[in-house]
């Protein structure tokens, strides 16, 4: 399962002065799920179009299964993409679309038919061979989109942002289907978003990129807990950040004052590398908590004052001042059944933990 | 207020419809008229200008040669068009617009330069008028309108098309016969219409560039000259007019045809 499937080294493209790659090096498993997040413009389709073929990289080198892709033209590469767009043939009906990539392999008929029919059953399309294409909804064109590049059985297949032209409803419903497909086929797919909760949902592995350079590249998990730096932190999810100060600095532990939440021992796979002299505390709005009752308890409790609120049906965000802080935090709530609703300027006792707080 | 305006502009809509089509209604009118001086009032019906029009031999001829060099420069503009407007939508080169505004540059020139220029060049190098010098010229005009209505069929078609045919193993060439082709079909035939009718009744060129042998417009010219005739070159234009009114409404309804297949949404066109 460790296989590797494509390596990018040093991978560099410019459009003119713009630099959309700066430098990336991946490798990326077979078989995996591979996400590429970033905000708009960070370099994302081209990494993937460089990666199909449209784009030939400045400088830098590309492995596909082991194959140097230097000079390997679109349609001579191992991969295939489904565009944003969706780039569905619009003069042609479902089937020739789906079919269009074997025209080369001369297949008979009727094998050729069969294999249409089982792509079409992959993405539950059956029966619809023979309508026009120009004549389906959004997500049949997706779906279309799809069938017609699994059925090359691609080694990579690339997906550009395929679920953001789609209701939120149906994006839903397709990231559960893209995802169970890709464990069914178990062809390597690195699809590009720029959804983090898309990305973390459906993802082994997520490249966050910013300015054609990749920040961080890690499993969900360990990029929603082990932000590497505040601009990561920040990206996925929302982070509140404390001033901090490194009061000593040992192997493995790391002794530190937080304003609001005051001094802190914390291991040292909390402090992230590039925290310099001047570190921020880190802490995900959903690890402080609102000791409503008198009686709850925590294992460390401080005091703040709430300055606002935002209400999401089954979540409350409040903002807070932490007594002795600068910044005003964000802590999310969960609304339960006889929660009260607090206004600006109550009172309240939050409670944390250390192993909550990064330091970046 | 809203009212004037509108009755204002109803006037204005009707004087200028009868200004551009009552002449071209005179047409038809003459040419079943029975008396070769072209005035009111009409004195009879008859046919006889269009049997005149049948045995002359020298009309068929000039009607062959225009038609054929319609034909091919139509052919050969909308092929010359269809290079440029894929290299100008589709790929960024060194000194683009320059080189664009050269193809472009017939479009504002006078026909008559076009006309005279070109016959200095042939006969400078020795080269026999013909029918095939008045093609050259024809092309020359008609390659610019070729490239504008092709540009705007390529720039309508999303690339992704193209790029997902290579993605799918297709070569450059096999993606254009299979994809790019068929999407800007709508624009080729427009091309090779424009370029057919703007061939056909082009006269200057024609004019200076004719050899022995003469397109359809010089030889209605040269018949001009003799009063007598001028009711054979009223039944030669309503020919002419419901020739081109068919060609025009077969050429929309093929259009429309095409887009009903794709499902695009309509822009533009003639109608
Ligand atoms: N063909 C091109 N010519 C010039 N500049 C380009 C071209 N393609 C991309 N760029 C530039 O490269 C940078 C990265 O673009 P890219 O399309 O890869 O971003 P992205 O991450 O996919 O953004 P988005 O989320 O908006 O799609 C941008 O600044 C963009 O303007
Ligand atoms: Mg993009």
């Amino acid at each position: 399962m460790n296989e590797m499937m494509i390596k990018l080294t040093s991978v560099t493209k410019s459009f003119g002065t713009v630099t959309a790659l700066d430098g990336v090096t991946a490798d990326i498993q077979a078989g995996e799920f591979f996400s590429l997040l970033g905000p708009s413009g960070c370099g994302k389709t081209t990494l993937l179009r460089t990666i199909a073929g449209f784009e030939e990289p400045d400088s830098g080198s590309i492995f596909i299964d082991g194959q140097p892709m230097r000079g390997v033209e679109a349609n001579r590469r191992p991969t295939n993409m489904v565009f944003q767009s969706y780039a569905i043939f619009p003069h042609m009906s479902v089937a020739q679309n789906v079919g269009f990539g074997l025209r080369r392999r001369r297949l008979r008929p009727d094998e050729l038919q069969r294999q249409i029919d089982d792509a079409l059953r992959m993405v539950s399309l059956e029966g619809f061979g023979e309508r026009a294409a120009h004549t389906l909804s959004g997500g049949q064109r997706q779906r279309v989109a799809l069938a017609r590049a699994l059925i090359m059985r691609p080694k990579v297949l690339l997906l550009d942002e395929p679920l953001s032209a789609l209701d939120k409803k149906l994006r839903e419903q397709m990231q559960l289907e893209l995802r169970q497909l890709q464990r069914a086929v178990g062809i390597t797919f690195i699809l590009v978003t720029h959804d983090q909760e898309e990305a973390l949902t459906m993802s082994d592995r997520i490249a966050i990129m910013f300015e054609g350079q990749i920040a961080q590249l890690s499993t969900p998990q360990d990029l929603y807990m082990r932000p590497k730096s505040r601009q990561v932190a920040d990206f996925i999810g929302s982070m509140n950040f404390l001033r901090a100060e490194i009061l000593r600095r040992q192997a493995d532990r790391i002794e530190v004052r937080i304003e609001g939440l005051g001094k802190v021992e914390l291991a040292g796979d909390q402090a992230s590398h590039n925290a310099d002299d001047q570190p921020a505390a880190g802490v995900r709005p959903e690890l402080l908590t609102i000791l409503f009752d008198e009686t709850d308890r925590a294992a460390r409790e401080v005091e703040g004052e709430i300055t606002g609120r935002s209400y999401f049906g089954d979540m409350t965000y409040y903002e807070a001042r932490l007594d002795g802080a600068s910044n005003a935090v964000t802590i999310s709530m969960r609304n339960t059944s006889g929660r009260p609703v607090l206004d600006a300027g109550a009172r309240i006792r939050v409670g944390w933990e250390a192993d909550s707080i990064i330091l970046l | 207020m809203n009212r004037m305006r509108i009755s204002w502009l109803a006037l204005y809509v009707c004087v200028y419809l009868l200004f551009l089509y009552a002449p071209v209604l005179l047409l038809p009118i003459f040419s079943f008229n029975d008396s070769s001086i072209v005035a009111f009032p009409l004195s009879g019906f008859t046919l006889n200008w269009f049997a005149l029009l049948w045995q002359t031999e020298t009309l068929h001829s000039a009607v062959r040669n225009s038609i054929m060099i319609a034909a091919i420069t139509a052919i050969v503009s909308t092929m010359l068009g269809l290079c440029a407007a894929r290299a100008a939508s589709r790929y960024a080169f060194r000194m683009k617009r320059g080189i664009m505004g050269l193809i472009m540059v017939p479009l504002v020139l006078p026909e008559i330069v076009v006309g005279v220029s070109l016959l200095v060049v042939i006969l400078q190098f020795g080269f026999e008028l013909s029918l095939w010098s008045i093609v050259l010229g024809h092309v020359l005009i008609c390659t610019p309108f070729s490239v504008v209505v092709l540009s705007t069929a390529f720039n309508n078609l999303d690339r992704s098309l193209e790029e997902a045919a290579i993605d799918l193993g297709e070569t450059r060439w096999s993606t254009f016969r299979l994809i790019s082709l068929p999407l800007i079909m709508p624009g080729v035939i427009a091309s090779l219409l424009i370029a057919f009718t703007i061939s056909l009744d082009e006269f200057i060129i024609a004019f200076f560039l004719a050899g022995t042998e003469v397109t359809l417009p010089v030889y209605i010219w040269s018949l001009l000259r003799f009063p007598a005739r001028l009711p054979s070159v009223l039944a030669l234009g309503t020919i002419l007019l419901a020739a081109s009114l068919i060609l025009l409404v077969s050429a929309e309804f093929i259009r429309r045809r095409g887009l009903r297949r794709t499902g695009a949404t309509d822009r533009g066109g003639l109608f």
